[in-house]
């Protein structure tokens, strides 16, 4: 028997061979679009529903027929008891106080200690190296408590304590009473800014191992020969960072700010932790549930619908300042990444 | 003449030395101060009874009394645990793997590419704890009713209808709607892992390509002959990041239990739990990256 393909002339056969191209381009194509669109529509779905339930009134919650677009809105009402519950201006005040201040200084210290990591050669740098891992692995679950109880009188190494005594045994030789001299050594520093500033200005804040880890990353791609004629010409390790590394370094420093920035926003494990007022959005957002409890009488329930549009609504201005600052910056930070080189 | 050049350059070499750990000094106090302190008071918090007194706290050692509770008598930490190793063994591969194919698929260029990455690092933005408890918690039955299981109910299938309409029993009801839950979880977190494929995928050089194209080579032999191999380290530290973040975030049930307690002020039992926690996660942990290790970087390394 013959075969049929060989009847086929050279020309069409190259002619079906594209034809095939083009099929398996274009099913290639429907298939990506059709993966990217409904994972695509996993991601938004729960955004759509937050910010549908949130428009909600509840009549319009309970009613059977309604599938996205609600019947009956009561957008004020949600969002004024939102506000309200979540002490929301406020709250956002005090993020800005604490978690980007916060998140700003762990930008800085994180350079500077990752800058030293990637240019100079020191002793023990393998050792440093494999600490800087390790706490990228530990939970901050574990150092919560023990922090915390050192933030209660400002004293870590037993130093503070150490210098209070001795001030106070001080002044008793000379018959005064100095205990409350030594006692200003030992500030009480929980529910202060400073239990988020102190470590990210150390370089030791939140997820900053991995901040460190980027910016290593990053430097060492860094050609070094700019810095070499600096050295040459005479100029200081500070001055060479300033004044060459940093300015061409915008890229990481964009990849870390966004970073760190959310992290910190969205984090409520240490200031739900070390603060109990002034709180920060994030942990101002657990309050929602018994703040609508107490003063409404309103609980998250099938019986109370407005609870649930009240903490969508809650959410969603939680994330709104995030969203806006991540719709300025999408292009360059997804450029930037690419520049970065975290991949290493 | 040559000599003393020679000690020049060992004074150079010795200045930058001490150059570089005036760069890190900072992070060495900050280590110091708030890392490694706090490890050993943690540590000792586990072999200690507790108590918090105005003038700060009290500790009494009591041995492996804590590990004992926790293990013999505590019959809550051990459904715990395994419920986070559950989790973290069957959310790793479907994380890694999904983020892949969508670095991928985001990689090429196509119509709507700028609109599909924007979307898809959505994610990194607001994959907040609080957020996705409430948007879909399991753990508290009221927010299930309230939140995304309810509004499935609405807006696409009724899970409780459908599995009582085929009969099932109440235990595979539950696990339905825990994997419709889990699927919003899981899509909800590769976002960073998405972008850290992007990069990765971005650093192969082109040329790579179109040799292989000059060859002759499938999308699918590209893929396993070119893009995994050059994709292998970063793959190394996507997995870390995810492991990490899988065991540490604050939604891992074993954390969020964790800090239930400690929010409450009991500080001894759970600085054991989590001691006991991040053992048994480095083992895990190590293992995995060892087995990454030995099969396949040395494969394409050597």
């Amino acid at each position: 028997m013959k075969n049929p393909i060989k009847n086929i002339s050279e020309a069409d056969r190259l002619k079906a061979l594209r034809y095939v191209k083009i099929g398996t381009g274009i099913g290639y194509s429907l298939i990506r679009y059709a993966l990217l669109i409904s994972i695509g529509f996993l991601i938004l779905y729960p955004l759509l529903y937050m910010i549908v339930t949130s428009f909600m009134s509840p009549t319009a919650f309970n009613n059977s027929t309604r599938v996205w677009i609600p019947t009956d809105f009561a957008i004020k009402d949600n969002y004024s008891k939102a506000i309200e519950a979540m002490g929301y201006f406020k709250s956002f005040l005090n993020t800005i106080k604490l978690e980007v201040v916060s998140a700003l200084l762990e930008v800085v210290s994180c350079a500077v200690i990752g800058y030293g990591f990637a240019r100079f050669n020191f002793k023990g740098k393998n050792i440093f190296t494999g600490i800087l891992f390790l706490t990228i692995l530990v939970p901050d679950m574990m150092v919560l408590i023990p922090r915390m109880v050192n933030y209660a009188n400002l004293d870590f190494l037993y130093i503070g304590k150490g210098l209070e005594t001795a001030i106070t045994w001080i002044g008793s030789l000379f018959g005064a009473d100095w205990s409350s001299v030594g006692k200003v050594l030992t500030p009480n520093i929980v529910n202060t800014g400073w239990t988020l500033w102190l470590p990210s200005l150390f370089g030791v804040g939140l997820r900053s191992g991995v901040l460190i880890y980027i910016y290593i990353q990053f430097f060492s791609g860094l050609p070094r020969e700019l810095e070499e004629a600096a050295w040459v010409d005479g100029a200081g390790p500070v001055k060479t960072f300033l004044k060459i590394a940093v300015p061409s370094s915008s890229v990481v420093f964009i990849t870390v700010l966004v970073f760190s920035l959310i992290w910190h926003w969205n984090d409520s494990l240490l200031s739900g932790m070390y603060l109990t007022s002034n709180l920060p959005l994030a942990s101002g957002l657990g309050t929602v549930v018994p703040y609508m409890v107490q003063k409404w009488g309103i609980y998250l329930q099938a019986s109370t619908p407005q609870g649930a549009s009240i903490v969508m609504a809650s959410c969603l201005l939680f994330i709104t300042p995030m969203l806006i600052f991540y719709m300025f910056i999408q292009r360059g930070f997804i450029e930037s990444i690419d520049r970065v080189g975290i991949t290493g | 003449m040559f000599k003393s050049k020679l000690k020049k350059a060992r004074g150079i070499e010795e200045l930058k030395s001490r150059y570089g750990l005036m760069f890190i000094l900072p992070w060495i106090i900050g280590l110091i101060i708030f890392f490694f302190v706090p490890i050993i008071q943690s540590i000792i918090y586990a072999f200690c009874s507790v108590v918090v007194t105005s003038d700060g706290v009290k500790a009494t050692w009591v041995g492996f009394e804590n590990f004992v509770e926790i293990l013999k008598r505590d019959p809550n930490y051990t459904k715990w645990l395994g419920e986070s190793i559950g989790n973290f063994a069957y959310s790793l591969p479907i994380i890694l793997v999904l983020s892949l194919i969508l670095a991928i698929m985001l990689n090429q260029n196509f119509r709507g590419r700028v609109f599909f990455r924007a979307l898809y690092f959505l994610p990194v933005i607001i994959a907040t704890g609080k957020v996705m408890g409430f948007v879909f918690s399991t753990t508290d039955e009221n927010l299930t009713e309230m939140g995304v299981s309810a509004g499935m109910a609405s807006g696409m299938i009724k899970v409780s209808d459908l599995t009582s309409a085929l009969n099932m029993g109440t235990e595979i009801a539950t696990f339905i709607s825990d994997a419709i839950n889990n699927i919003f979880n899981l899509v909800w977190s590769c976002g960073i892992q998405i972008v850290l494929f992007l990069a990765g995928l971005q650093s192969i050089p082109a040329t790579l390509y179109e040799a292989s194209r000059v060859e002759g080579a499938t999308k699918w032999e590209e893929f396993w002959f070119i893009t995994f191999p050059m994709l292998s380290r970063i793959t190394l530290l996507v997995g870390i990041f995810t492991m990490v973040e899988l065991f540490i975030n604050e939604r891992a049930p074993m954390i969020e239990q964790v800090y239930g307690k400690m929010r409450g002020g009991q500080y001894d039992v759970p600085s054991a739990m989590i001691w006991f926690y991040f053992i048994a996660a480095c083992a895990i942990m190590g293992i995995i990256i060892l087995a990454f290790y030995k099969f396949v970087m040395k494969r394409y390394e050597a």
